[in-house]
């Protein structure tokens, strides 16, 4: 049987590995130039920072990753630098665009996606201006090119990542303007207990709370973020602190994240259907414990199957593909199954206690003010999109064709989030009410010349 | 005061209704399965076209577009409507010879909307065309428009003119009461009405099998191609005599690129997919006429479904099985630009039994009667 599988962050790998060690040889898709993933991104060649450098707490597994997809490479059919740009679900093919320009497809008879995600931002005045980035874009920025977006950037959000790349940020040599939190510390604290189901997890978190406090970068918590400045570029954030005083902090780059969302664009284009998740506040794509889609051979893992961190998406990989095996007849390590589904079981709890503890702030992208672009691509207001709510839009598919919100490049994935918010609370309903914006090929944009 | 029904929320069954609405004495429902501009009408490529027309089209289709130069007096909006000219481009002097004789041809019959021109004054029209074109049918003030922003404000004022819009109401049944009204069932019960108007589009063939008759038709999912903005490098909206194309830039500055290149139809489901084999080819000659765009990105595809009798042009006239029910469909990808004259006509067909618009070759006697 021919597997694909695309992605080769943490949970591709995973899931690779399985597969070969099975016999099978699949073919491995990924967009980059390497895979390793986001969290764990590869520098490219010949750069020579260390893992510790690159990755603090996280070196080892990073280590052990790369060793295992550079070992694994040579064993399947693996095809870096090539977007897949659509499935047929009913012909089970993929059409694919390799090194930007060749034109291909390639039939599945099994399909594992590990699509991974991206920032979930909140638009604010301003945030369209050069020098405004997210937390996942300033962190390819480091690890990948070496490079960071600033030398003194404010950096605004919640949840690990910020503080994670605020330290990588002081490590690396840049001096953070502040770091700006929009969850309060009771919130946290609340939380943090449901977070022992992982404890080195949380200790590392905590750690990198209190490396940030050592290292002397200013952390603020329970604000709410008001514009970013700048004409050319970013100059400074203006926010308020949970006091309701007002500040202004210069700096040179912003970057935002307000936690993941999946991108999952390509197991909606096979047909899978997805369901809100409360407690992540995010559309996930419906799977069974193992990874199993309801459509037949579509298999997923990994934070494009719903957010879950490094750990769930190295398990969540592994127990994929040990499905897919298992129901191809194949032989597969039964036990080995039946260890992952326990510690997804146990990560399941973590994860749940922290997405509570860094929740996105759908309440502050509801109350965004009427000139505030949500849709970048486009240029579309908070404004417009309250007037398409207005003229009946009872649902955010509608309210695209009425304000051409996310239409543009990025095709919503992100704009998404935050127009659900202000179109729900436009409309007076709850977020999952308003829906999802349907996802359309091509999942990004491809050269005219070269589709088909 | 009168009672009429008009199924299907597309731009015609709203057209209908708004006409009819302002014919004194009418009181107008219009039913429509899921919402307003669901399929082909809130997503087709929005070409306000006389450029090309089959010939017993023409006729209202020019009544059209002098009612598209005053679309604002009709529904109180200008629908992004730009009479920024088509332009049909020939690429062969083959080419040339079909459009001399095809202008010869519409000119004969009276009209003068369709002008052979020159290879320098298609350059001239279209700085960005390729060199290896060497002339065209042109209609200058032809144009295009925004078709869900057409959509809504003919919502608008077929509201503001009384009609009252049921989204979500599905028809099951048609049939005639004791007293020859028309009784039309639904999921949502049973509306009674002296007139009904079916606009449903591909699916009015299945309501006028409800009312017990049979319209030979097939349907249509027409592809849109949409590429990432580029600089401004053409204002008309252009076609090919010899190949299947039809090529706009927005004010926005993405290009969509159509032409009537087919995806699937999924009926049943009421969806319709992209296929990228046509999808390809359809790029492809766009690429050919304008090279500029070869490099573009594509960001959006997508298909509208619609009904397509077999000699594509349109149904309109009262149903042969059950009078008082009067069919509008049938477009076959180019109903778009004649929708205020064909709800014109349709709503004076319902209000006083006849019209003058000329409707009279649409009629569905003509798969039934032989010529």
């Amino acid at each position: 049987m021919k597997v694909v599988v695309v992605g080769a962050g943490p949970a591709g790998i995973r899931a690779v590995e399985q597969l070969v060690r099975a016999g099978v040889t699949p073919i491995w898709i990924e967009e980059g130039a390497d895979g390793g993933g986001r969290i764990t991104q590869r520098p490219p060649a010949g750069f020579s920072r260390s893992h510790a450098a690159l990755y603090g707490a996280d070196a080892g597994r990073a280590k052990r990753l790369h060793a295992t997809l550079d070992a694994l490479k040579a064993r399947v059919d693996w095809r870096p630098d090539t977007l897949v740009w659509n499935i047929r679900p009913d012909a089970k093919v993929l059409h694919i665009l390799a090194n930007g320009a060749a034109q291909d497809e390639v039939a599945y008879g099994a399909l594992i996606l590990c699509t991974g995600a991206m920032d979930r931002v909140l638009p604010l005045p301003g945030w369209n201006l050069p020098g405004a980035t997210t937390l996942g874009g300033a962190q390819v920025a480091l690890k990948s090119q070496g490079v960071g977006v600033g030398a003194n950037p404010v950096l605004i959000g919640t949840g690990p990542l910020l503080w994670l790349t605020a330290l990588q940020y002081a490590k690396a040599g840049a001096k953070p303007a502040a770091v700006l939190d929009t969850t309060d510390f009771l919130t946290k604290a609340r939380f943090g207990a449901g977070m022992l189901w992982n404890v080195p997890t949380l200790l590392r978190g905590m750690g990198l709370y209190a490396q940030l406090k050592l290292r002397g970068v200013k952390l603020h918590e329970d604000i709410t973020p008001l514009a970013i400045e700048g004409v050319d570029n970013v100059t400074a954030v203006h926010w308020r602190d949970a006091a309701w005083k007002e500040h202004v902090t210069p700096c040179d780059a912003v970057a935002m994240g307000w936690g993941l969302k999946p991108e999952a664009q390509l197991a909606d284009l096979a047909g899978v259907p997805f369901d809100y998740d409360a407690t992540q506040q995010n559309w996930v794509p419906r799977k069974d414990a193992a990874g199993r889609s309801p459509m037949a051979g579509v298999y997923l893992a990994g934070d494009g199957a719903g957010i879950g961190g490094v750990d769930v998406a190295e398990l969540g990989g592994a127990r994929a593909a040990l499905a897919l095996l298992a129901d191809a007849k194949l032989p597969s390590d039964m036990a080995l199954s039946k260890h992952l589904d326990g510690r997804l079981r146990t990560e399941r709890r973590f994860r749940a206690a922290l997405e509570q503890a860094f929740p996105y702030p759908a309440r502050l992208a509801a109350r965004m003010e009427d000139s505030t672009s949500v849709c970048r691509c486009e240029v579309i207001t908070a404004g417009e999109l309250r007037a398409a709510a207005a003229a009946d839009a009872p649902e955010l598919n509608r309210a695209k064709a009425f304000s051409r919100i996310g239409m543009g490049r990025c095709q919503g994935r992100l704009c998404g989030t935050p127009a659900a918010a202000v179109l729900a609370r436009a409309l007076q309903v709850e977020v999952p009410e308003v829906g999802r914006l349907r996802g359309q090929p091509p999942v990004k944009p491809v050269p005219l010349q070269q589709v088909g | 005061m009168k009672k009429a029904l008009v199924i299907g929320g597309g731009l015609h069954g709203l057209s209908t209704a708004l006409h009819l609405a302002r014919t004194p004495g009418w009181q107008v429902t219009l039913l429509e399965r899921r919402h307003v501009g669901r399929h082909s009408s809130g997503v087709n490529a929005g070409g306000v076209r006389r450029l090309g027309r089959a010939l017993p089209e023409i006729a209202l289709s020019v009544i059209a577009a002098e009612m598209w130069h005053g679309i604002e007096a009709l529904v109180g909006d200008d629908c992004g409507f730009r009479a920024t000219g088509q332009v049909k481009v020939a690429e062969s002097e083959a080419d040339m010879a079909k459009n001399h004789a095809r202008v010869a041809q519409v000119r004969a019959l009276g009209w003068t909307h369709e002008e052979v021109v020159d290879q320098a004054e298609v350059r001239r029209l279209l700085p960005a065309v390729s060199r290896h074109v060497v002339g065209a049918i042109v209609t200058r003030d032809d144009g295009s428009a925004d078709p869900m922003r057409t959509v809504m404000a003919f919502r608008r004022a077929a509201e503001q003119a009384g009609v009252v819009i049921r989204e979500g109401v599905a028809v099951t049944g048609l049939d005639r009461t004791a007293d020859g009204s028309i009784r039309v069932q639904t999921d949502q019960g049973e509306f009674e009405a002296e007139r009904v108007a079916n606009c449903a589009g591909a699916w009015a063939p299945d309501l006028a099998a409800l009312a017990g008759e049979t319209i030979p038709c097939g349907t249509k999912a027409s592809m849109m191609i949409v590429t990432e903005r580029l600089p401004h490098f053409v204002d008309p909206t252009v076609g090919a005599t010899a190949r299947a194309l039809s090529f706009k830039q927005t004010a926005a500055g993405t290009v969509v690129i159509g032409g009537g290149h087919q995806g699937r139809n999924d009926k049943v489901a009421e969806t319709s997919s992209v296929l990228f084999g046509s999808l390809a080819f359809a790029a492809q000659i766009a690429a050919q006429i304008f090279p500029c765009v070869a490099g573009a990105r594509i960001i959006r595809t997508w298909t509208g479904t619609e009904a397509r009798p077999p000699d594509d042009m349109p149904v309109i006239g009262e149903s042969r099985s059950l009078p008082g029910l009067f069919h509008s469909f049938g477009f076959s990808g180019h109903g778009f630009q004649l929708s205020p004259a064909a709800g014109a006509a349709v709503a004076e067909l319902m209000a006083r039994g006849a019209t003058n618009l000329p409707i009279a070759p649409f009629t569905q006697d003509r798969f039934t009667v032989p010529a």
